[in-house]
Order: C-alpha cells, then sequence, then structure tokens
C-alpha cells in the first residue's frame, strides 16, 4: 500500500510533502485537492471520512492526516 | 429582467445559511457512512464566511442529499453532497428549486470521471452551457528579469478602480461560468494588492487579478479592454504578476476551453493543460 506521502505526490507531483508543515498555508493543497485527498484516503483505507472532519486544521501536513486516519482505525499509515 | 430570485427562502422549502458549522453538519448528514459520496462543493473557509455574512447561501435538504445555492446576482450556483449518484438523481427530480430558479452548477474534475454526473444532470433538464480547463505554468525557483516599462506602468489597484473593474468584468466574461466577483469581494481583492491594473488617459484599460497562497498562485483574470489592444498592456500586466513572484512554483488559471486566442497567449507564457475540466451546467431558466 502506498504511503501518504506517496498519495499525496500523486495528487500533486510537482511538490515534496516530506519538506512541509503547513500544505494549506505553503500552497500545496487547495480546497479541492482536499476534496481529491479524502476520495483517496476513503478508497485507499475503506474508511468513510465525516463532513465534520473535512477541515483544514486535519490536512496541514502528513502527521495531521495520519492523526485524522487513526480516528478512523487506519493505524501506521 | 425582474429578479427572479428575491422571494428564494419564501418561495422554496430552503433556508437561508446563518454559520460555517451549519455547513459542515449538512455535508455530514449528506455524507454519512458512504463509500459513493459525489459532491462538487469545495468550500474555503473565507469564501463560505463571505456568502454568509452577504446572505447568499442557501441550503435545502431533500431524500438525503444537501443542496446548497449560492446567489449571484440574478441567478443561483448549485452545489450537491450526495451518498450516493442514485440519492442524487431522485433528488434532483423531487427539488421544486431547480424547475423554479434560473440555476447553474460546474462539474470539475478529470474528463474520464464526469460522464455519470454529466448524464444524470442532462436527463434532469440541464443543458452544458460552457467547459474550461485548468492549465499550470510549474517553474523553478528562479527570479525573471525586471521588465522596466512594464513596471513604470502597471499599478496596484485602488479603492476607486472597484466598480470599473466589476463592470470590465462583466461585459468581458460569461458570468455565468467564470464566477465573477461580486464588488465587495473585488474591494477586498484590490485591499490586499491582489489586483494590477494598466490605466490610459484615466481610463481603467486592463487589469490582473490574482489570489497567491505559499508557492501556488492562481491567475484568476487577465484582460485588456477591446479598444486598448495590441498596445502590450497585457504584456506588461503579465511580466509584472510573473516577477512579483519569484519563489511561485506553480501558477494556475482556468480558461473557456473555446477561447483559442487566449489559451494561445497562456501556451506563448509558459502554461500548458493539466488535466482538469469544468463542465458548466445551466438549466432551461438560464437563456443560452
Amino acid at each position: 500500500m502506498n504511503t501518504l506521502a506517496e498519495l499525496l505526490k500523486e495528487i500533486r507531483p510537482e511538490f515534496d510533502f516530506t519538506a512541509s508543515r503547513d500544505f494549506l498555508a505553503d500552497g500545496m493543497l487547495d480546497s479541492f485537492d482536499m476534496v481529491t485527498l479524502v476520495a483517496t484516503l476513503d478508497k485507499t483505507y475503506g474508511i468513510s471520512i465525516e463532513g465534520v472532519d473535512i477541515v483544514p486544521e486535519h490536512f496541514q501536513n502528513l502527521d495531521t492526516i495520519a492523526g485524522l486516519l487513526r480516528k478512523y482505525g487506519v493505524a501506521g499509515a | 429582467m425582474n429578479n427572479p430570485i428575491s422571494g428564494l427562502a419564501r418561495a422554496s422549502p430552503m433556508h437561508l445559511v446563518e454559520s460555517v458549522s451549519e455547513v459542515g453538519a449538512a455535508v455530514n448528514r449528506a455524507k454519512q457512512g458512504s463509500l459513493a459520496y459525489c459532491s462538487n462543493f469545495f468550500p474555503v473557509t473565507r469564501n463560505l464566511e463571505n456568502w454568509i455574512t452577504h446572505r447568499e447561501l442557501f441550503l435545502q435538504e431533500r431524500d438525503g442529499v444537501s443542496f446548497f445555492f449560492r446567489k449571484d446576482r440574478d441567478f443561483l450556483h448549485l452545489y450537491f453532497c450526495a451518498a450516493s449518484l442514485a440519492l442524487l438523481q431522485r433528488a434532483i427530480a423531487n427539488s421544486p428549486t431547480l424547475g423554479s430558479e434560473p440555476v447553474v452548477l460546474d462539474l470539475v474534475g478529470k474528463e474520464s470521471a464526469l460522464g455519470e454526473l454529466l448524464g444524470l444532470f442532462e436527463g434532469a433538464g440541464f443543458r452544458i452551457h460552457n467547459r474550461l480547463f485548468r492549465m499550470a505554468r510549474l517553474v523553478p525557483s528562479v527570479p525573471r528579469p525586471a521588465d522596466k516599462e512594464a513596471n513604470s506602468r502597471v499599478a496596484v489597484a485602488d479603492k476607486s478602480d472597484g466598480q470599473p473593474i466589476v463592470d470590465l468584468l462583466l461585459r468581458s466574461f460569461d458570468r455565468h461560468a467564470e464566477q465573477i466577483p461580486m464588488l465587495y469581494e473585488i474591494e477586498a481583492a484590490v485591499a490586499a494588492g491582489q489586483i494590477w491594473v494598466v490605466r490610459d488617459g484615466g481610463v481603467l484599460a486592463g487589469l490582473l487579478f490574482h489570489e497567491t497562497q505559499g508557492l501556488t498562485s492562481t491567475l484568476r483574470y487577465w484582460l485588456v479592454a477591446p479598444q486598448f489592444r495590441s498596445q502590450r498592456f497585457g504584456s506588461w500586466l503579465m511580466h509584472r504578476y510573473f516577477e512579483a513572484h519569484p519563489v511561485i512554483r506553480r501558477f494556475l488559471l482556468w480558461v473557456v476551453a473555446a477561447n483559442t486566442d487566449a489559451i494561445g497567449k497562456y501556451e506563448h507564457y509558459g502554461f500548458a493543460p493539466e488535466g482538469l475540466v469544468d463542465y458548466v451546467l445551466a438549466n432551461e431558466n438560464i437563456l443560452p
């Protein structure tokens, strides 16, 4: 299974997601990318991220996304 | 024409949205537990706050689907959140607003992924009004050389430019397809230094409006009024834009697919299609 950084790289290949602590402030993800990422995470991990969780603070960096996934029972993403 | 949506909240079973959390809750209700969620709603919190403050955003829930309607002058933008295409299809058929009000919606994504949604809305009486695609210019972090002429003729827009900018945008673009900002949005962009202009004889001749966030900058509008073309005003604006953003790695824009003249100009500046398309659909209450 792809790592989180690899999944992000598929959405935005021009950026290095391991080098940023705030993807949104750094302009690496926009709102459309965020929804694309949610769909990718849902499909990859067989979960359904709820609407209330689709907020910027959950998509700031690799750690916050991993934290969101843990909430849905996905460990070690 | 009379404003057909002035009594919107009264005429239809929908209500004015009064908080961002209300939006999140409605999205959540529509999405709950679904692995086949479909939506064209990609809200930016700042935009949501503006729409709510200006009483432009309405919510209607039908058959488990959340429809958001954003009032834009004399028509509505439709955003939907549905747990599945089947639920969406049923809700569209049962929504009184979609049959009685002038409505447009955007379907954004990879061309290959939009077929089912397009068919669903066309089956419900919508037609393709326009098609746009996104272009990107990916650049290394190297500053461009300064263009002295551009620097001397291009100015940051000021408050007095607000209404002339709105008027020029409305004259120049497809208002149903190209998300023409309201005056309050232009005034905020002017205050934030996001709009550059070229004036000729005191008249607004051209403008460039961008939104920049971190390493990405989106070119929202770039135009020169017809009577001022072929005087390099457009070139000065673009050079000034690139020169002022030496660290940007990705420039983005949306362009109408049939506008070959504009596409050629963007290609000249290094933009290329990046695979996203935007189908703008309109119902029968929007005249072709």
